[in-house]
């Protein structure tokens, strides 16, 4: 086609863009969420750990790159532009993180819109969804329930080994001693790692998105029985010294942390490779 | 094929594009212009209840304005005169408004307070307390230095000092007069230095007056405000034995008429607890008598003070058995030192028990429980189990002390039994009102004796708690003190010294005498009755004042002649009147509730010029010196905790089981996603 007015020749630039280049422009559209997203940054009340997830996930979408095409399908953008109408109606009156939420899946849907057909788009919306701020509204959504089971069979564990103990709501005596499973005890933080180490995987292993789908509540339930180890040996620790150590605390927590990764990470890839 | 229906014309392919590019501008200008709402945290109530003090980020505001206490005593006779200088001084570069939480005696009757500022004196007045902060408030927003002195509890006072420029010193004075009452022939001055961080049951602030709050230093951590205080004493015969059980002092004057103690420099903080200061008079003698006090000739009122020296306590032959509950505080903040205090007196107190007693222990803190169902004789062996069990406890949680006396009520006694109830806490609760309320009401037909441990008592409660409950009170500061008071509980119970007090004047036209009603006397205190007299003016003055009880041997009878005992300079007799007339007031307001004698409470206060919990002090400074009084802050200027109270008083130090750091975890997770994508590059 060839175009005979000044118009057409600015439709023909705007046809000729690449595909990133629309993503980016739509990215730019939804500059509100990103403004509350950095706001939420800034002011401490959340780790940054969102950036992490966002630089895999730019890492994947330039590495993807070369395989978009031009011509997006109708589909995904129609649903691509349901959602990014949606993120614009939130701002008028819905929490701040549901509108990120919407935005972050309306980006996923458009990359997926020029993705050739067959491609997982799932690991890339999961890192989308990750690098918002969701820690802390994890934490105030599902941290209490995640205490409370997880103190629960913590309790049940240390019985089963011969300690003394019981809950009390969040808390377990263990041999006389309070000990509290509060919020930094949730083990949210490790859910969001679980998940990133799903997700990240997923992406540069090529898994489809079916086999994820099938293969994520493992992740939860990894996540949960990592929490609950980690618990018990801390809570059985504190009970029998006067004061643990804050190396402990760490220590502990990051080898139960690795071996949940680990887990999670064998149990993604399936142990093939599933790139078609 | 059907054509396709189109509700709008379609626009073409330019079309189409040109109008989402004006959509999405549209919106864009939209988001502009709109501005999400957010949370002001300004309007956030303020915490109510004690808190720690936390480090201010803004090092433009002096956060510590109080420099220094100072602290005059002046003992004559049994009489005690104390002016208390706090010392403000603003070392920002901003205006600050300064409120300080202090105590004070539960006996003092404040009458007067003045500003100094510059070289300016303001004297304060005493006003209805809601009008005076409404003036308060007024004056701060424009601008002027000004002074509040509110009551809280009559133990607890509250100093605002509005709009201290910087460089700003401030000298506030206030003046109380105390009356010193011997026990077992000993004196023994108080003057508390902090007030305990109390507990404050939610949503009963209705029946108890405001929360008590404040703010608070970690255990342990300096005060940043001196401390100093001076007693002289001026005594009818000489002095023996001056000691401070709480301070390191120097005495001047031991054993003349005229002593001087001061404390000694150490590197010990002094304002920590409670300044205590026992002193005993040659040969074990007590004041004694009448003190008339003649007021001024133009229709002035005249007051008297009787103090009758109580008979010796003898041991009665009959010992009836009695059954005791023993209800014990094991909160946060007996967390500690106070509680193993408090162990050692009940090893003492249950130690002493005959075998034909019964007792019971009920230990509170958030909850309560009984160490048995119901009473057990006081056996070798129960006595051994209860004390084992109570060594076990620690101190955590709140304390609810209002239902463990719902609990202690509810305890069925039989009728031929006599109970006595025991108290062992540090008082650090805010109810006191209710708590006296249910003392009188529910356990009438049991003795209430309050012992009140640590450095810093609540001695209004513990205090208050003994006279609701016709008992005793005793304040152990450390533990070498409980062996002495558990003996002394002992003696009292086993020998109650005068019932059916009854005075009587003759010679002596007597009126408004307080108390109206006397207590039985027990444990060596004498018999202390304030009231007003009329007599010709000018003429000397005859009376007799007869004091008849019952003793354990019978009927008892006493005289005092009042020839030759007027004094001129007891000026404080006036005040001392008042705040006994307030007190009992105040007990009856407690029983009726409702603030039912509020208005004469306000009178007495504003005719005696005396600070009461509907009256309160206020001076405020003629000239605006602030040109921004909106923009002063207002510094709670931080309490130090009382000696030997933990954290865990305000707040609890639970262990809990942290995840590890973020970046750390992150850094792990990494590395096995990319151990992970490693090993698979490598398959």
């Amino acid at each position: 086609m060839i175009a005979t007015h000044a118009s057409g020749r600015w439709q023909g630039r705007f046809d000729a863009m690449p595909p990133l280049a629309w993503l980016a422009l739509h990215a730019a559209a939804l500059w509100p969420h990103w403004r509350w997203a950095a706001a939420r940054l800034m002011d401490g009340s959340d780790d940054p750990l969102g950036i992490a997830a966002l630089v895999v996930l730019l890492f994947v979408v330039v590495k993807l790159e070369p395989q978009l095409r031009a011509a997006p399908k109708p589909g995904w953008l129609l649903l691509s532009l349901a959602a990014t109408g949606g993120a614009a109606l939130a701002l008028f009156g819905a929490p701040a993180l549901v509108g990120a939420l919407l935005a972050a899946l309306a980006l996923a849907a458009g990359l997926r819109s020029f993705m050739p057909s067959g491609q997982a788009v799932l690991p890339m919306a999961g890192l989308a969804v990750l690098s918002l701020p969701v820690v802390s509204s994890l934490q105030f959504y599902a941290g209490f329930p995640l205490r409370v089971v997880t103190a629960q069979l913590s309790t049940w564990l240390l019985q089963a080994i011969g300690l003394a103990a019981e809950r009390s709501g969040t808390a377990m005596v263990v041999q006389g001693r309070l000990v509290i499973v509060d919020a930094p005890c949730s083990g949210v933080q490790m859910v969001w790692m679980a998940y990133f180490c799903a997700c990240a995987v997923a992406a540069f292993s090529g898994l489809r998105d079916r086999q994820l789908l099938a293969r994520l509540p493992w992740v939860g339930v990894l996540v949960m029985a990592g929490n609950v180890l980690r618990n018990s040996v801390l809570v059985a620790l504190e009970a029998q010294q006067e004061q643990v150590a804050e190396a402990v605390h760490q220590g502990v927590g990051l080898v139960v942390l690795a071996l949940v990764c680990a887990a999670v990470a064998a149990v993604i890839r399936g142990g093939r490779d599933a790139r078609a | 094929m059907p054509r396709p229906l189109y509700p709008l014309h379609p626009l073409t392919r330019t079309g189409r594009v040109m109008w989402c590019i004006a959509l999405s501008l549209f919106s864009a200008l939209l988001m502009l212009f709109w501005s999400p709402a957010h949370a002001d945290d300004s309007e956030a109530p303020k915490a109510e209840g004690p808190y720690f003090a936390v480090n201010s980020s803004d090092p433009g505001t002096d956060r510590l304005p109080l420099k220094s206490t100072q602290v005059d005593v002046r003992i004559s006779g049994v009489i005690a005169d104390v002016t208390v200088t706090q010392h403000y001084r603003n070392e920002g570069q901003r205006a600050i408004e300064a409120r300080y939480l202090f105590p004070g005696s539960t006996q003092a009757a404040v009458h007067a307070m003045s500003v100094r500022l510059g070289d300016r004196l303001l004297t304060a007045r005493i006003k209805e307390k809601q009008q005076a902060r409404i003036e308060y408030e007024a004056a701060k927003k424009e601008g002027k230095t000004s002074a509040l002195l509110e009551q809280h509890r009559p133990n607890v006072f509250e100093m605002n000092v509005a709009n201290i420029l910087p460089g700003d010193d401030v000298a506030v004075e206030l003046r109380y007069t105390e009356l010193l009452t011997p026990r077992d022939a000993q004196y023994g001055f108080v003057f508390p230095t902090v007030v305990g961080p109390r507990y404050n049951s939610p949503d009963r602030a209705a029946v108890n007056g405001p929360a008590v709050g404040g703010a608070y230093l970690k255990s342990g951590e300096v005060p940043p405000a001196a401390f100093n205080i001076r007693v002289t004493l001026d005594t009818p015969v000489p002095v023996k034995e001056i000691a401070s059980p709480s301070h390191e002092v120097v005495v001047d004057g031991a054993g003349t008429w005229h002593a001087a103690v001061s404390l000694k420099p150490t590197e010990k903080p002094a304002n920590n607890r409670d300044f205590i200061l026992n002193y005993r008079l040659a040969g074990d003698r007590i004041e004694s008598g009448l003190m008339l006090f003649r007021g001024p000739d133009d229709g002035g009122e005249n007051f008297f003070l009787a103090m009758i020296e109580p008979p010796k306590a003898i041991a009665s032959r009959q010992i009836n058995p009695r059954d005791y509950i023993f209800v014990v505080d094991i909160s946060g903040s007996m967390h500690g030192y106070p509680l193993d205090t408090a162990k050692l007196l009940l090893r003492n107190l249950i130690g002493g028990l005959r075998a034909s007693d019964t007792f019971n222990v009920l230990l509170f803190s958030g909850s309560n429980r009984m160490l048995s169902p119901t009473s057990v004789p006081a056996t070798r062996a129960n006595i051994e189990q209860a004390i084992k069990t109570i060594n076990a406890m620690g101190g955590s949680g709140s304390t609810e002390i209002v239902p463990a006396l719902k609990r202690v009520a509810a305890y069925p006694k039989a009728d031929d039994v006599s109970r006595s109830v025991i108290f062992v806490t540090d008082g650090y609760v805010s109810v006191e009102a209710e708590v006296f309320q249910l003392i009188r009401q529910n356990l009438n037909q049991s003795n209430v004796f309050a012992f009140g441990i640590g450095s810093s008592v609540n001695r209004h409660l513990i205090e208050g708690m003994a006279r609701a409950g016709q008992g005793e009170a005793f304040i152990v500061t450390k533990p070498d003190q409980a062996a002495e008071q558990a003996e002394r509980l002992r003696k009292i119970i086993e020998s109650p010294v005068l019932t059916q007090v009854k005075l009587r004047f003759e010679g002596l036209d007597v009126y408004d005498v307080e108390p109206a009603q006397l207590p039985d006397v027990l444990g060596g205190r004498p018999v202390v009755v304030f009231g007003k007299w009329r007599g010709d003016e000018g003429g000397p003055v005859n009376g007799k004042l007869i004091v008849e009880g019952r003793t354990a041997d019978g009927a008892y009878r006493n005289e005092l002649a009042t020839a030759g005992r007027e004094d001129q300079t007891s000026a404080a007799l006036r005040h001392l009147w008042a705040r006994q007339r307030i007190a009992s007031l105040s007990d009856q307001e407690a029983l009726e509730g409702n603030g039912a004698q509020k208005a004469a409470i306000t009178q007495l206060g504003l005719g005696y010029s005396l600070l009461t919990q509907y009256t309160s002090f206020i001076a405020i400074d003629r000239r605006v010196r602030n040109p921004n009084p909106a923009l002063a802050p207002t510094v709670d200027q931080p309490s130090p905790m009382p000696e030997g109270v933990s954290n865990a008083a305000i707040g609890a130090e639970v262990p809990s089981t942290p995840e590890p750091g973020a970046l750390l975890a992150l850094l792990v997770v990494i590395g096995i996603v990319g151990a992970t994508l490693w090993s698979r590059r490598r398959d």
